[in-house]
C-alpha cells in the first residue's frame, strides 16, 4: 500500500529529518534554536526527544567557526545538516563553504567529500527588511562544488530532503518562509529524488512559465486564473537551482510557441533567471520565438516599512498581465487582475499570521 | 565614587522612560501597524542608562537588534523611534529599518542593525579613526561603545575585533549585555562553564564584571572605564550581568514555554533596575511618592505626545524605495 499523505511543507521538512536520522545514524542536525521550544518554525519538533541531545542540538552563535567545524565532522564521516534560520545568517559561513566544503573533494582528488547540508530560509514579510529578508540563492548557485535546491512542493521539500542528507556533496537547502504553510501530497514511495531536474507543476499549451520556489506558487495562481479566462498556461518548478534543467524549459518551449516568461523571487541582477535564459539560448538557440519575459524584484534591498514593503515584491498578479502582453490578449488584463486581487496585505503569508516572525 | 544624589535620581528617570516606552510599544503592538520585529529591552535599562550617563554628544554608540534602550539612553529621538516602528516617513531611517536598524547622528548614536555581530568592528573602526583624528588633542579623546549581548561573545567576529582594538589602544567601550540567553537558549548550552569578561582580558584589556540590574554599580563601573579610555588606556570590557523579561522578540511574556528554569524570571523581576533604585531612592530620602509620581505623569505625558506625532507620520513614496542605493 502507498504511504500517501497530505501535509503542509514545514511538516514534510520535519518528517524528511526524522526519516533521515532514523535511516542515517551518522547525521546530526544541529543550528541555534533547532531544540529550542519554536523548533524553527515546527520543522523540527519531537526530534531531540526521540534522537537525543547528542544528535539534534543547539549550537553557539558562531556560524562561520560551527559550519567549519560540521564539514570536519562530514570528512570524519558524519552527515550534519545545519540549520539557519535566515540565509542571511549564512553570509557569516561563505568562506566555510565557499572555500572549504565546496571544493574538498575536488582539491584532493576525489579522495574525500563532505556530505553536508546547509538549510536556509529565505523569504519575506512583516517587516524582515534589508538583514533578515536577502535573496542570495544565484550567488550560492554559482561556486562550483555546492549543489543549491530551492524545493517548492511538499512532496518535493521531503524527498529532496533526503536526497540531500543521502548525497556525498555540500548541498544548499533553500526553503521559503512562505511555502512552510502550503499542503501538499507526499508519497514516501515516491522514487528518490536526483537533485536535478525541473518539475511540471501545470500542463499548458500557450505560454511556459518557469518559476523558482515562491514564485511558482504565484505563477500558479495566475495560470489558474488566466486558464479561466482560455489561456492554457505550463508551470515549470525550476526547483534545481545549480543544475538548472534546460532541457525541460527547451521542451516545454516546443509546445507552446516557444513563449517564454520567468519568475524569481530575488532582485533581477541577482535572479537565476539570467542563468537559466543564458544556458537556454547558447544549447537551445531557436526554442524562443518571441522576446522572453522576467518576472523579479527590483535591484535594491527591500526596505522595512510594509507601506512601500508591498510594492516590493510582484506577484501572481504581475505574471499574468506579462502573458496577457505576450499574447496579445492584454483587453483581459483588467479581468484577470480583478479576479487575482486579494485584500491580505504583501507582508502576512496567511491571515493567521501576527507577527513578529 | 557612586552617583551623587542627584545623579540617582536622573538615572531612575532615564530608565524609567525606557521602561514605560518600551511597553507603551508592547501595548501598541498588537493594532498590528508596527510590522517589524521588534526586540525590547524591559527588564535591561541600567546598562544603557548607567553607561550613557558618561557620555557627550560626541562619543558614539553602536548597538544591536535590541537597541531602544541604547538609542534613547543616548539621546535618540522618541518620537522618531516611533515613527520608524510605523514604517512612516519620518522614522529615524525614514522607514527603512524599522526596530532593528535605527539611527541619531544628532545624538550620536551611529547605528544599530540586527546580524549578530555585526556592528562590533564597526564601532572599533569607528574608534580607531578617533584615535587617528584626535592625536593633537592628548588627555582628552571621543570614545565609542559597543552594546552586545552573551550569544555575540561567540562569533568570530568578536575576538578579531578585541585583538585588533588592545593592538591600537583604541578608545573604545565593549558593554555586554550577559542575559544568559540567545533567542530561547541558555548560556549553558552555547559556551562552557566560565565567566565571558576573563576571556576578553585575556585579549589584554581591563574587563571586569559586575550587577547590571544595579544602575549605581553600572555607573560606576563605566565611569571608570570610559575615564580609562578617554585618558588613552586602550580599550576597557564590561561584562553586566542581567536578564530579558519578554519574550526574546515580539510584545509578549513567553515564561510559559519553558525555556527557562521555575521561578528564574520571578528572581530577575524581584532584582528590577527600577525596583531597586526606587527602594534606595526613598530609603535615602532622596525623593518621595509624590515626586515619583510627577514622574511618571510627565513620562506618560511625554510618551503619548510621541505616539500622538508618530502616528501622524506620512507613508514613504513609493518612488523612494529605490532611493539612496548609492551614495
Ligand atoms: C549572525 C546572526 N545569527 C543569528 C541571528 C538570529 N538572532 C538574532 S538575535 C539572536 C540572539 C542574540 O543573543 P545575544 O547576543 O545574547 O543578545 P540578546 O538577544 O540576548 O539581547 C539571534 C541568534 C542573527 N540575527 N544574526
Amino acid at each position: 500500500m502507498r504511504d500517501l499523505k497530505m501535509m503542509t511543507y514545514g511538516e514534510a521538512i520535519r518528517e524528511a529529518l526524522d526519516d533521515a536520522l532514523a535511516q542515517f545514524p551518522d547525521m546530526l542536525l544541529i543550528g541555534e534554536g533547532v531544540p529550542d521550544p519554536k523548533t524553527i518554525f515546527g520543522t523540527t519538533q519531537g526530534l531531540r526527544e526521540k534522537y537525543g541531545a547528542e544528535r539534534v542540538l543547539d549550537m553557539p552563535l558562531a556560524e562561520n567557526g560551527m559550519t567549519g567545524i560540521c564539514i570536519g565532522a562530514a570528512l570524519a564521516g558524519m552527515r550534519p545538516v545545519l540549520v539557519h534560520q535566515r540565509i542571511d545568517f549564512a553570509l557569516l559561513s561563505v568562506d566555510q563553504l565557499v572555500n572549504n566544503a565546496a571544493k574538498w573533494h575536488y582539491m584532493f582528488d576525489g579522495q574525500q567529500k563532505v556530505p553536508l547540508v546547509i538549510r536556509v530560509i529565505i523569504g519575506r514579510g512583516w517587516g524582515q527588511g534589508p538583514q533578515h529578508s536577502q535573496s542570495l540563492q544565484a550567488m550560492f548557485a554559482q561556486v562550483p562544488g555546492l549543489k543549491v535546491v530551492m524545493p517548492t512542493t511538499a512532496g518535493d521539500a521531503y524527498h529532496f530532503m533526503l536526497a540531500a542528507i543521502a548525497d556525498n556533496n555540500p548541498v544548499l537547502f533553500i526553503e521559503h518562509r512562505w511555502l512552510h504553510h502550503i499542503i501538499g501530497e507526499v508519497d514516501k514511495q515516491a522514487p528518490a529524488a536526483g537533485l536535478d531536474g525541473a518539475a511540471v507543476m501545470r500542463e499548458g499549451r500557450d505560454v511556459t512559465l518557469a518559476a523558482f520556489s515562491h514564485m511558482s506558487i504565484e505563477a500558479l495562481k495566475a495560470a489558474t486564473t488566466l486558464a479561466e479566462h482560455g489561456i492554457d498556461a505550463e508551470v515549470l518548478d525550476m526547483r534545481c537551482v545549480s543544475a538548472l534543467d534546460i532541457e525541460s524549459v527547451a521542451a516545454s518551449l516546443a509546445k507552446t510557441g516557444g513563449k517564454l516568461l520567468i519568475a524569481d523571487c530575488a532582485p533581477e541582477m541577482a535572479s537565476s533567471g539570467h542563468q537559466l535564459l543564458s544556458k537556454l539560448v547558447l544549447a537551445h538557440g531557436d526554442s524562443l520565438k518571441q522576446a522572453p519575459r522576467l518576472i523579479v524584484y527590483p535591484n535594491h534591498p527591500v526596505p522595512t516599512s510594509h507601506y512601500v514593503a508591498n510594492h516590493y515584491y510582484p506577484g501572481a498578479e504581475q505574471i499574468a498581465s506579462a502573458v496577457l502582453e505576450m499574447l496579445g490578449r492584454s483587453e483581459l488584463t483588467a479581468s484577470v487582475i480583478g479576479a487575482l486581487q486579494s485584500d491580505l496585505p504583501k507582508d502576512q503569508p496567511d491571515r493567521s499570521f501576527v507577527g513578529p516572525f | 565614587m557612586s552617583p551623587a544624589s542627584a545623579d540617582l535620581k536622573h538615572l531612575y528617570y532615564q530608565m524609567l522612560r525606557i521602561r514605560r516606552a518600551e511597553e507603551a510599544i508592547a501595548r501598541r503592538y498588537a493594532e498590528q501597524q508596527m510590522r517589524c520585529p521588534t526586540h525590547l529591552c524591559i527588564g535591561e535599562e541600567a546598562i544603557a542608562v548607567g553607561v550613557s550617563a558618561h557620555l557627550t554628544v560626541q562619543d558614539k554608540v553602536f548597538s544591536n537588534h535590541r537597541g531602544h534602550g541604547h538609542y534613547l539612553a543616548k539621546g535618540g529621538d522618541l518620537p522618531r523611534l516611533l515613527a520608524e516602528l510605523y514604517g512612516f516617513a519620518e522614522g529615524c531611517c525614514g522607514g527603512r529599518g524599522g526596530s532593528m536598524h535605527l539611527t541619531d547622528l544628532e545624538a550620536g548614536f551611529v547605528a544599530s542593525t540586527p546580524i549578530v555581530g555585526g556592528t562590533v568592528p564597526l564601532a572599533a573602526g569607528y574608534a580607531w579613526a578617533e584615535k587617528i583624528k584626535q592625536k593633537a588633542v592628548e588627555g582628552h579623546r571621543n570614545v565609542v561603545v559597543i552594546f552586545f549581548g552573551d550569544g555575540c561573545f561567540e562569533e568570530g567576529v568578536m575576538h578579531e575585533t578585541l585583538n585588533f582594538a588592545v593592538l591600537k589602544q583604541l578608545p573604545l567601550l565593549f558593554i555586554c549585555e550577559n542575559n544568559q540567553y540567545s533567542v530561547m537558549t541558555a548560556l549553558a548550552e552555547r559556551q562552557p562553564k566560565r565567566d565571558i569578561y576573563p576571556i576578553a582580558a585575556a585579549h589584554g584589556l581591563t574587563a571586569v564584571n559586575g550587577d547590571g540590574n544595579r544602575v549605581d554599580e553600572v555607573y560606576e563601573l563605566a565611569r571608570v572605564a570610559v575615564a580609562n579610555a578617554r585618558n588613552g588606556l586602550g580599550p576597557q570590557f564590561l561584562e553586566l550581568h542581567t536578564h530579558r523579561w519578554p519574550e526574546h522578540c515580539g510584545p509578549n511574556e513567553d515564561d510559559d514555554l519553558g525555556y527557562r528554569s521555575p521561578g528564574e524570571l520571578a528572581e530577575w523581576k524581584l532584582r528590577c533596575p527600577l525596583l531597586q533604585t526606587r527602594q534606595m531612592l526613598l530609603a535615602k530620602q532622596l525623593s518621595n511618592d509624590t515626586e515619583l509620581a510627577q514622574m511618571e505623569t510627565q513620562l506618560a505625558e511625554e510618551i503619548e505626545q510621541a505616539f500622538e506625532w508618530a502616528l501622524q507620520g506620512t507613508r514613504p513614496t513609493i518612488d523612494s524605495m529605490g532611493q539612496h542605493l548609492y551614495a
